[in-house]
């Protein structure tokens, strides 16, 4: 029932260039997180962790929930126009299977994107000449980075599904974002997926910020990715097609 | 004849609107159902609750002998075709490939495609865009789409809406065809009397949420019968005399009614009235016509 679903959202993307979208906006904090580094080298450390403190101070703070989010409406507008809740909604397939299988696609462009981001800190640094070995706690940034990102595709999704606006779940993903970076500041950073996304990355620090904390990382961004899972699938139930 | 489709009791309110009173709709198998109504009288709420699209505030729904509740409403979609209000599409998506992710959704063949698209006679546009298609193309997909893994039961709600007139006609014609072809059994909704007459075998009349008639096609038409209206001298007399000698007649506004207007009837209806010494002074021969009982069923003025 799954792979239907799965294979039904593949074909529903056929022609769309959300693959560019996701290929283009990393581009942007790479870059500004490049100048930064370079203009900050009198306060900063040379090297590849600092370098990475800078793409991701824009990355994870300001673009990666809000393109998660831009992906997320994108599947979720191919539903809300043109009648096709109907469709949606009568075809014989389960509504968790129908919920699980975009959070799938959402995941797969976002595992791309942050396989993206991962590359262009490495070509950015090689252009720029940073020196020493490549640290390989990247990777596992990067890594828990990803397993965030599925408590904010949730989220994204739940919010696509239930606003039938494109751009309003977008601007909630920017605000949350923005939002976030004052509730890590404040330690609370367990409390937003959007912040889990930051702490997950590392952004703009140098020391492990879930030092310690890896577990209780894991379990809460799973805990915010099956409650927005459940939340989309009661509300599906319940929903009424009105006339 | 077995029924599809039965509901009892079927309500459903939005906020304190009453949309759909206790609705007991029976749909025979095989028949083309048409379910007609002025615009929001509750027909596509009706539907929708049909599909499970809509959660009922009380009443049940039977379909093909099973009641529809969370538990059996995928087993029971298997088995249902629906185009509801306007068609669905993706509309960057050509209709081939709009109707390879309903195939997939509803597990059904591919070769399944290129029947629907023969029945609805779109080989030619199924490499095209749908957002380019016109809204009858649009239609035709969609009930291309509604037709992929041969359902037993077709849900139309008002298929023919914003068609042209040649749009119209052709559509009709392919649903009058389908049950035929197909042997399924369609409820079609509409709010114009003219296309039910044209396509329906039984019908159903809503009216501010209450089904107000539901009976076969030809049931709706004796209603449409001619009339013979006889003013006489003595009315009750007459009546009597009609009465007692077996024919059909009722009294109505001061005048004698023959129910039976075939030449036969009438000549023996009047040698009997005048061989009984009644004078008769008028005789008037009136046509109810279907607008005339939808008016009288509904108090409203019926689209043509």
């Amino acid at each position: 029932m799954l792979i239907r679903c799965m294979q039904s959202e593949n074909k529903k993307l056929k022609h769309s260039i959300l693959w560019l979208a996701c290929f283009i906006i990393p581009l942007i904090p790479a870059i500004m997180g490049t100048f930064n580094y370079l203009g900050n080298l009198a306060f900063l450390t040379p090297g590849w962790h600092n370098l990475w403190t800078q793409e991701t101070l824009f990355y994870a703070n300001f673009f990666g929930a809000p393109l998660m989010g831009l992906c997320c409406a994108y599947l979720w507008r191919l539903e809300h126009r043109n009648h096709n809740w109907n469709a949606l909604m009568t075809a014989p397939v389960p509504v968790w299977a129908t919920v699980l299988s975009k959070l799938m696609v959402a995941l797969r462009f976002f595992i791309m994107t942050q396989l993206w981001v991962g590359t262009l800190f490495l070509v950015t640094g090689k252009c720029i000449g940073v020196d020493g070995p490549v640290p390989m706690e990247i990777l596992g940034y990067l890594l828990r980075g990803t397993l965030a990102g599925a408590a904010v595709a949730t989220l994204q999704l739940f919010l696509s599904m239930v606003i039938p606006s494109f751009t309003l779940p977008v601007i909630l993903a920017f605000i949350g974002s923005v939002g976030s970076i004052y509730i890590t500041a404040k330690g609370l950073g367990f409390l937003s997926p959007y912040a889990l996304l930051m702490l997950g990355m590392n952004a703009n620090h140098a020391q492990d910020m879930l030092k310690g904390q890896l577990l209780s990382f894991l379990a809460t961004a799973a805990g915010f990715a099956l409650l927005f899972y459940l939340l989309s699938i009661a509300w599906l139930r319940k929903k009424d097609i009105r006339a | 004849m077995k029924t599809i489709v039965e509901t009892e009791a079927l309500t459903k309110r939005y906020s304190r609107k009453t949309v759909v009173n206790e609705l007991d709709m029976k749909v025979p198998q095989g028949c083309i159902y048409g379910f007609l109504g002025p615009n929001g009288a509750g027909k596509s709420t009706t539907l929708k609750m049909l599909l499970g699209l809509t959660h009922p505030l009380q009443g049940s729904i039977q379909i093909f002998g099973k009641s529809l509740n969370p538990k059996n409403r995928l087993e029971i979609l298997k088995d249902i075709g629906s185009l509801i209000e306007s068609p669905s599409y993706y509309g960057h998506l050509t209709g081939r490939e709009n109707l390879e992710i309903v195939c997939t959704l509803k597990g059904a063949p591919t070769p399944e495609i290129d029947r629907v698209l023969a029945l609805v006679r779109m080989e030619q546009q199924q490499h095209k865009k749908a957002s380019h298609y016109s809204l009858g193309m649009k239609q035709r997909l969609g009930l291309a789409a509604a037709l992929l893994g041969q359902p037993r039961l077709l849900l139309l709600d008002e298929p023919t809406n914003g068609l042209d007139p040649a749009g119209i006609q052709e559509m009709r014609e392919l649903i009058c065809s389908l049950p035929a072809k197909t042997g399924m059994t369609i409820l079609v909704s509409s709010h114009l009397l003219s296309e039910i007459d044209q396509m329906a075998t039984h019908v159903g009349i809503i009216h501010k949420g209450e089904l107000i008639f539901q009976d076969s096609l030809s049931a709706l038409h004796q209603h449409s019968r001619s009339r013979l209206h006889l003013t006489c001298t003595d009315n009750a007399a007459a009546l009597s005399e009609l009465t007692r000698n077996s024919v059909p007649a009722s009294e109505e506004n001061e005048k004698i009614i023959l129910h039976d207007t075939d030449d036969h009837s009438v000549t023996r209806a009047i040698r009997l009235l005048v061989y009984a010494g009644i004078g008769i002074l008028r005789v008037e021969e009136t046509q109810v016509s279907l607008e005339d009982i939808f008016l009288h069923l509904t108090g409203k003025k019926v689209s043509l």
